[in-house]
């Protein structure tokens, strides 16, 4: 492994930033942290970079204990969420910044910056100001400033906060591409599932301090380990009285459940298919979200929400529709479970 | 685990270099410039004993400048609070012709020499000055009464209530008022219930810088209060009286009292504030 | 239309407010000192004993600046770059000169090197004379002004928070490095509206230099001094004279201080 923390806690006055989180990273793998905001994310990534001292234990980096070693000799690239671009330097002399510091001979600097800024597409602007760029150039800036001394590992904090909500899918794509083109192992710090979920190859899930569930995100979408895994990653309604649902039984300890949209699926009545699965439900709301409609239904009191895709039935408001929900998750405190309509495969049996 | 490891776990390492030094310097030059000086002069009230400095602090002429000095400077930010307000609202609020230098010249108190302003103030209040001849023939005196120390005390705070209050104005969006008056709330409804609850905690740290400032004040006064005990002897100036005869102990001893009074006015200053923005936290 | 009149009456009792409170007093001075002739004006102000005030003045003003700015960079440098216990303490105790009346600054030297002093043997000893010298006047004006820097860098420092530096930092950059290339371009404006406040109160200290000058004429009066000198002498003309150079100083002070304020909301604009 190249990146593993052991145990750490950190404590701001009586906040508990971080308790207990270990956990392990692999060269060269794009992770992203991802969790609310307050749930101590970012403290770790500033702890890594040496910007933060743990309170207790471990950090290690390529097999050498770095809790001692000093910010900068840690051989770390930082990518901060504002960027944190020398407002009165140039792009150019911003790249260059960690390379005269090392006191690299001229030449080198030259022909490393120009290389660099070549990977970010911003030839012929070397000499503007931090200040003359867009959002998405300043992060690119950033992120050569951060490349530039050669870290072994990259360190981004909420990477695409501060950018458009156009341009930030482009340059996610970019980013995701760029990183894998330089082989960097990084770690991101995100608190947009999506995001996550589009950019890492594995995300961390934190919150209150402490680590939920580490995985692929295909692994954390399909077997959250934790309620509040279950609940972050992927749209959800999370119900109490899941043993009213068509096909679906009180499980000892579980008191309630977690629905995804992906798990409910709404056709007209007169097209019901498995009439012992499914419930009756009443359309609330219809949202249009571009390749396909949210839609809200009342089934039986719980407020359920799945989508529907444009060429399925069309629905309208106040129509009364049948709700086949097919999966749950069952959740308590500590544990998920994940559960199947009992009543399909029954019916299926019958029908074969 | 022993506290000492704790200890060293919990020290969180700065991570711009250069703390030692700059740490250094900065406790050095504040040691030599004014904690050393001021330490001195408890030093020198060492050499007294309680009941002599006792003696001192609550001598009548003592006591009567604590009078001087408290009711003058009250009620001189008193009226610097209400101009302060007026004077911070029409600048930020309204445009016409002239308001830049007027805004440029509230500024003025700070800048000019508070020697130049005492005697400058004393002249135009004086029975034949500009302002001294008409309000003497009203049968008004200004110079050498409290009323005249009340005036440049005026002078020397009111930019302290004007730019507290500022800011805050400027940054009061008037679409906050236009929502208050589109719920048909009158003009000064919105103000007193919506515009002046927002501004009250700088409206008192205005007037605390104020009031702090007109406290220790010595140079504007000086020429305008004239110097008679009892009546217009502020405390800096009985502190200066001391001093001109060598009467340490006079002059240390209210001094202590003086500092003792700033501290205080400006530990009151905090927890009122600390109150009011409790108040608005909770409203 | 009651809006209007209400504006109308507001902004009329806002200006006479100022006209009688600041305006009067900044016209009489200039009135005051031109009042027997320009002849009379320049000799007052030419008198060797107001030149020399002059002088003291300006010498102690200058060395004021120059301490002050390098004790404000670095006391906003440290309690804005870095965490420690009793950063407010530290604050504190820097803003003290800010709540104290500046006779008792005054007092604070002579209670250092004056007749009671505990320095006073030691400076008998190597001959050299603070208090009622020049030493003290210079002393006293750093004193007055000390927080004056740090308090206008402070609160700017913060706003513009520290991940350029951290930035640096992350890259092996040294403190004195990070300083000068990062740190003192973003800080500029805020550090000439500190000296220009600086010099404003340094020239015109009154109290404190009252107390420790001694008031020997020509050698440790102040410009204030000296105003008051002649004003206590009844020569109003020539106190007015005099002041009105002060006056003059001020209001270029005023325009400077306008002018580097517009500059520093450019900057953040």
């Amino acid at each position: 492994m190249y990146v593993e923390l052991k145990n750490i806690n950190k404590q701001f006055g009586d906040f508990q930033a971080s308790r207990h989180v270990s956990f392990t990273i692999e060269r060269g793998q794009l992770i992203g942290l991802l969790g609310p905001s307050g749930s101590g994310k970012t403290t770790i990534l500033r702890m890594i970079a040496g910007l933060e001292t743990p309170d207790s234990g471990d950090i290690f980096i390529d097999g050498v204990r770095v809790n001692d070693i000093p910010a900068a000799k840690r051989g770390i690239g930082f990518v901060f969420q504002s960027y944190a671009l020398f407002r009165y330097m140039s792009v150019f002399d911003n790249i260059a910044f960690g390379l005269k510091v090392q006191k690299k001979e001229q030449a080198f600097i030259q022909a490393r910056v120009t290389e660099l800024i070549k990977l970010i597409g911003l030839e012929g602007m070397e000499k503007r100001r931090p200040h003359q760029l867009s959002g998405g150039q300043r992060q690119r800036v950033a992120f050569a400033r951060a490349l530039a001394p050669n870290p072994h590992l990259l360190l981004l904090d909420e990477p695409f906060a501060a950018i458009d909500a156009k341009v930030r899918k482009e340059l996610r794509a970019w980013l995701r591409e760029t990183i894998t083109k330089v082989g960097i192992t990084s770690i991101f710090v995100t608190h947009d599932q999506e995001e996550a979920v589009e950019v890492a190859d594995e995300i961390i899930i934190t919150h209150q301090g402490q680590i939920e569930q580490k995985g692929t995100p295909i692994d954390i979408y399909r077997n959250p380990k934790t309620p509040f895994a279950a609940k972050f990653v992927g749209e959800s309604t999370e119900i109490s009285a899941y043993h009213q649902l068509p096909g679906f039984e009180q499980v000892d300890g579980f008191d309630r459940a977690v629905i995804r949209p992906e798990f409910v699926r709404m056709t007209k009545v007169a097209k019901e298919i498995y009439p012992h699965a499914s419930g009756r439900g009443v359309i609330e709301d219809i949202f249009f979200r571009g390749n396909a409609l949210e839609v809200r239904v009342d089934l039986s009191g719980e407020k359920i929400t799945a989508y529907q895709q444009l060429d399925d039935d069309a629905f309208e408001v106040g129509e009364e529709v049948s709700v086949l929900i097919h999966r749950l998750y069952l959740s308590n405190e500590q544990e998920v479970r994940m559960v199947e309509n009992l009543a399909i495969n029954h019916v299926g049996s019958v029908f074969i | 685990m022993s506290f000492i490891h704790q200890m060293i776990h919990k020290k969180q390492k700065n991570v711009i270099p250069g703390f030692g030094l700059s740490m250094g310097i900065t406790i050095t030059m504040l040691s030599l410039v004014v904690l050393i000086p001021l330490g001195s002069v408890l030093i020198v009230l060492g050499n007294y004993t309680f009941a002599q400095v006792w003696q001192m602090v609550t001598s009548s002429q003592a006591l009567a400048s604590y009078r001087v000095t408290l009711s003058t400077s009250f009620v001189a930010s008193i009226v610097n609070v209400v101009f302060g307000i007026l004077l911070a609202w029409i600048l930020t609020r309204y445009r016409f012709p002239g308001r830049r230098i007027l805004d440029g010249l509230i500024e003025l108190p700070f800048a000019m020499p508070t020697a130049v302003s005492g005697l400058a103030l004393t002249v135009l209040y004086s029975e034949n000055g500009w302002i001294g001849a008409i309000l003497t023939r009203m049968g008004i005196d200004i110079a050498f009464t409290p009323s005249g120390i009340t005036m440049a005390l005026i002078f020397i705070g009111i930019p302290f209530v004007v730019r507290s209050i500022q800011p805050v104005i400027e940054e009061l969006h008037p679409q906050y008022e236009e929502a208050a008056s589109i719920l048909g709330a009158s003009k000064t409804r919105i103000f007193f219930q919506v515009v002046l609850p927002e501004m009250l905690p700088a409206v008192i740290t205005g007037f605390g810088l104020a009031f702090a400032r007109s406290i220790g004040e010595f140079g504007s006064v000086v020429f305008i209060a004239g110097n008679i005990p009892y009546e217009t002897q502020v405390t800096s100036l009985i502190i200066m009286n001391h001093l001109d005869q060598f009467n340490f102990l006079g002059a240390t001893s209210i001094a202590l009292v003086m500092i003792i009074f700033s501290f205080l006015v400006l530990f009151g200053l905090n927890v009122l504030q600390a109150k009011v923005h409790k108040m608005a936290r909770e409203a | 239309m009651k809006d209007r009149i209400i504006k109308t009456i507001l902004i009329l009792i806002g200006v006479l407010f100022t006209f009688l409170m600041l305006i009067l007093p900044l016209a009489i001075v200039l009135f005051y000192a031109l009042r027997e002739g320009v002849v009379m004006f320049f000799s007052a102000i030419t008198e060797p004993f107001a030149v020399a005030a002059l002088n003291l003045t300006l010498l102690s003003t200058g060395i004021t600046l120059v301490v002050n700015t390098v004790f404000g960079m670095f006391a906003a440098w440290t309690i804005t770059k870095y965490r420690f216990r009793g950063k407010q303490v530290l604050t504190a105790l820097i803003d003290i000169p800010f709540s104290i009346s500046t006779v008792i600054a005054g007092l604070a030297f002579i209670a250092v090197f004056g007749r009671i002093g505990w320095a006073n043997p030691i400076t008998e000893a190597l001959n050299i004379r603070i208090v009622f010298a020049v030493p003290g006047v210079v002393l006293t004006a750093i004193f007055v002004t000390f927080p004056f820097v740090s308090r206008e860098l402070i609160p700017m420092m913060q706003a513009q928070g520290n991940e350029e530096e951290e930035a640096a930092a992350l890259m092996g950059a040294k403190g004195f490095y990070i300083f000068r290339k990062i740190t003192l371009p973003k800080m500029k404006w805020g550090l000439l509206y500190g000296v220009i406040l600086t010099t404003a109160r340094a020239m015109g200290e009154f109290g404190a230099a009252a107390v420790v000058s001694g008031r020997l004429r020509g050698r440790t009066n102040t410009l204030p001094l000296h105003i008051e000198m002649l004003f206590n002498e009844f020569q109003l003309t020539a106190a007015f004279a005099v002041s009105s150079i002060l006056v003059m100083i001020s209001v270029i002070i005023l325009i400077l201080r306008h002018v580097v304020e517009h500059r520093m909301k450019q900057e953040e604009g």
